[in-house]
């Protein structure tokens, strides 16, 4: 009888390998959660400083990416992998992009703050409205990675119950601009927050689809959630 | 002699690109592929010329001869070329004088057959019997016809008898009765000769009386003789047809015995062929069974149940022991009708070959 | 067991030739005493190919040839159970196993072309054999609808007298399935059909196989997982628990299901390469 045995060093290397890929993909996600951080801080403080820093350091991200994406491509050609190995694969192929676009977002709002000016002419509430979102997103960007990690289902559908709170500051952000937007000084500004309350809800959703691909791994069965109305009862 | 791909002589000095190559060289020159038989061709001048003083004795000088050059070539191929090679050759230039021993009675014989044969290899030795021949003159046509007829026969008879029954053991026995008949097989290829002729001889006496004398009686014991060897050699080559082919015809829904005959037996037939012939050659020459079951006969009978019939070995038998006066004629056609026989089973050799390489198929892969 | 009916203008050997299914219901195989297969159930559907993978010794050729009867070629072997080709028992006690084999063909690992004849009598092998009568042109018409059916036509038309064991080793396999289909069986089983093969040969093969389905119920054994990945529609995985103890059948499901989400671990390990 000719199995491969338990203790085949290929398979296992395979495996490590496979490991060590979804490690190193999954620490994306801290690099997201300190680029977010430092946005939010950033967009609290409109500190420009940190603006270009979290700009600078995005590169950190793309490395990753490309490092983890090249990884998977050689595991998919080398090892032909199926059932639940093929699936994880596939999903954490998603998740680095997922990871890579949250990480561009905090760019995008990083490089518009310095647009606004040294001494922008501000309105609180909508900057407590940002920071607001930004801390639930800091939330959704944890557990997402929480329940990759840990492959849980319900967490992972509870992303899109999270995910509404931010959905529904964005709204209110939205309308706020437009009632700014009636005073020529702090128009342009408005339209700048607007732009970064656009990109932390893209935050957000990005976390809800990273929240489909776990359950795509565990269950087999892809389906897209956009709103909390598409869940499962 | 034994052939060593190395590099050439390393008292060239060593050009660039061929370090590499060094690593593999034993160092030293190779002996020249005359090397060897020099030695030999030495050795035997000297010893010749010395057991010419002394008592020249052929066989002291063969021996002599071997045991010294291997000697000689041993130190000689070690100093040149290594240890290792030292012994291969030594080592081979012995095996090739054993076999050269075993060739000797072989090509001995057949130098003798011939030399003695080859004088009555004339037209009137093929055309004419002993009919009314005295003393000189006479051929062998009746006995090389009767061994034709008698042989023919004995193959007619053994040859389905065996492949049938070689079919039965390979292909449809087992359990005990195919042990059996295995087993029986077996003690079949050992029966002496004689053992058969007087079987033969016992059960026609049976029948007809003591005195009778037929031809077809060394049928009988040719074919007692035959079918054992047909058996082994047929199962054999059964042995050799791929189960494959086999399973590839029952797979297509063919039966048993039409797999055998259209699928197997075809393709074994090559094979099959061949061991007959040389179960021919091997009968041919048989002379005691048919010394005490055909008998005598100075002339052509192409009767097989009528009486007595002559045949190669018997007749090279009586030649030989009972000469007239004078003795020479008879000599003559004993060494002639011996070569004749040597003859017909070389051409059954060869035949068997050609059979063989034509129609045989490459199945051992 | 449908008869042979004689051949008609077309060509054709039998009527109807419609692909059949094959029950199997608790089939146990024994080798004297040994269980070497155990309580198989499943089914094979007709017109699609279902390939058996598992590792060595785990019984899935035994089991494939517990399916034509081939195993019965091994003195003391034995079934407990039934096998039933569209509801016909092919263990009953009045069945042939010769007849069966007609209606069940094979094709082996090596292939194994008849060294004696000619491409075009191996081809016919299996009418000639069994000494269908037939008038030339209609045999003119089986080879060669059986050798375009193996894509073996072309390469071979202008040589068919030659002996069929003067191919490759992908030609001569392909004239075996040939050979096979020229009976027009209702199944078509094959036993690590492409093992012996170059990957060129490995994919006309497959891509045979692929076409063979429409006319043909195809069952395949294979080592190669990618092979049944690709290949076969149904896939079911044998396995045994150790050296020694009958093999049995784990999961048996579609193809796609099989390699991207298994039902049970047992399955999940053996393809994706997990073991203890």
């Amino acid at each position: 009888m000719s199995q491969i045995p338990a203790s085949s060093k290929l398979r296992r290397e395979y495996h490590e390998e496979l490991n060590r890929l979804e490690e190193q993909a999954l620490t994306g996600f801290d690099l997201v959660i300190r680029s977010l951080d430092r946005t939010v801080e950033a967009v609290e403080n409109q500190d420009i400083e940190l603006a270009g820093m979290v700009v600078k350091d995005d590169q950190q991200v793309d490395a990753r990416y490309l490092e983890v994406h090249q990884g998977l491509i050689t595991l998919l050609a080398t090892q032909s992998p199926v059932a639940t190995d093929l699936r994880l694969i596939a999903a954490l192929l998603h998740v680095i992009k997922n990871i890579e676009r949250m990480a561009a977002q905090c760019v995008n709002i990083c490089k518009v703050i310095p647009l606004t000016g040294h001494e922008p002419p501000i309105d609180p509430r909508m900057i407590d409205r940002i920071v607001t979102m930004g801390r639930q997103a800091r939330i959704l960007v944890v557990q997402a990675r929480r329940s990759f990690v840990d492959r849980d289902v319900d967490m992972a559908l509870n992303l899109a119950t999270l995910d509404d709170e931010i959905d529904i500051c964005n709204r209110e952000c939205f309308s706020l601009a437009i009632e700014i937007g009636d005073d020529p000084d702090r128009r342009e500004w408005a339209m700048t927050m607007l732009l970064a309350a656009r990109a932390i809800e893209r935050i957000g959703d990005n976390c809800v689809d990273v929240g489909e691909q776990v359950v795509f791994v565990v269950t087999g069965l892809f389906r897209e959630y956009a709103d909390t109305s598409d869940l499962p009862v | 002699m034994a052939d060593n791909p190395m590099p050439p002589m390393a008292s060239e000095p060593p050009t660039p690109g061929t370090g590499p190559a060094e690593d593999f060289a034993s160092g030293g020159s190779r002996i020249p592929a005359w090397g060897p038989w020099a030695v030999i061709a030495g050795t035997a001048l000297v010893l010749a010329g010395f057991l010419s003083l002394i008592g020249f004795n052929i066989a002291l000088l063969a021996v002599g001869t071997v045991l010294v050059s291997i000697f000689i070539v041993y130190l000689w191929a070690r100093k040149a070329e290594g240890r290792r090679q030292g012994f291969d050759r030594a080592i081979t230039l012995g095996i090739g004088s054993l076999f050269a021993l075993a060739m000797v009675p072989l090509v001995s014989l057949l130098y003798t057959v011939v030399s003695e044969g080859l004088s009555r290899m004339d037209p009137e030795f093929f055309s004419s019997s002993m009919r009314n021949v005295i003393g000189e003159g006479g051929g062998v046509l009746h006995a090389a016809v009767g061994t034709l007829i008698i042989t023919g026969l004995a193959t007619i008879a053994a040859v389905p008898i065996g492949i049938m029954a070689a079919v039965y053991l390979h292909e449809y026995g087992k359990g005990r009765l195919k042990r059996w008949l295995t087993f029986f097989v077996d003690v079949m290829t050992g029966i002496p000769s004689i053992v058969a002729g007087l079987f033969a001889f016992a059960l026609f006496a049976l029948i007809f009386g003591p005195g009778i004398r037929l031809g077809v009686m060394g049928s009988v014991a040719l074919t007692v003789l035959m079918i054992p060897i047909v058996v082994r050699s047929t199962e054999e080559m059964l042995r050799v047809v791929p189960d494959g082919l086999r399973e590839a015809s029952f797979a297509l829904g063919v039966s048993k015995w039409r797999t055998v005959a259209k699928v197997v037996l075809p393709t074994a037939m090559a094979g099959i062929v061949t061991g007959v012939m040389l179960a021919i050659a091997r009968v041919i020459g048989e002379t005691a069974p048919l010394l005490i079951t055909t008998g005598a006969f100075s002339s052509v009978n192409l009767n097989p149940f009528d009486g007595r019939m002559a045949n190669l070995p018997v007749f090279t038998y009586t030649q030989y022991k009972f000469p007239g006066v004078p003795p020479e004629p008879f000599i003559e056609r004993a060494w002639g009708a011996a070569l004749v026989l040597i003859i017909i089973v070389m051409v059954l050799f060869l035949a068997a070959r050609l059979v063989s390489r034509r129609y045989g198929i490459e199945l051992r892969k | 067991m449908a008869a042979t009916s004689a051949a008609s203008a077309g060509g054709s050997v039998r009527s109807g030739g419609v692909a059949k299914r094959i029950d199997v219901k608790d089939l146990n195989i024994y080798y004297g005493s040994f269980l070497a297969v155990k309580d198989v159930t499943m089914t094979v559907q007709p017109n699609k190919v279902t390939a058996l993978i598992g590792s060595s010794g785990c019984g899935k050729s035994t089991f494939l040839r517990s399916l034509n009867r081939m195993h019965e070629l091994i003195s003391g072997t034995r079934v407990e159970g039934s096998v039933t080709l569209d509801g016909q028992d092919i263990y009953a006690p009045a069945a042939d196993p010769v007849r069966v084999r007609q209606q069940i063909g094979m094709v082996f690992q090596s292939p194994n072309p008849f060294p004696t004849m000619s491409i075009y009598d191996n081809t016919a092998a299996g009418l000639k054999l069994n000494s269908k009568r037939m008038k030339k042109e209609q045999m003119d018409n089986v080879v060669e609808k059986a050798l375009r059916g193996a894509h073996l036509w072309d390469e071979v038309k202008d040589r068919l007298d030659k002996p069929g064991a003067g191919l490759s080793g992908g030609q001569q396999q392909r004239l075996c399935i040939a050979r096979a289909t020229a009976v027009e069986p209702d199944v078509l089983l094959m036993d690590e059909p492409c093992s012996a093969l170059d990957p060129i040969a490995t994919l006309a093969i497959e891509e045979l196989i692929e076409e063979l389905k429409r006319k043909y119920t195809i069952v395949i054994v294979t080592h190669n997982m990618q092979q049944a990945a690709r290949a076969s529609d149904i896939t079911g995985f044998f396995n045994i628990v150790q050296s020694g103890d009958p093999g049995v059948l784990i999961e048996l499901d579609s193809t796609e299901k099989i390699f991207s989400n298994p039902t049970l671990k047992e399955t999940e390990d053996y393809v994706s390469g997990r073991f203890g």
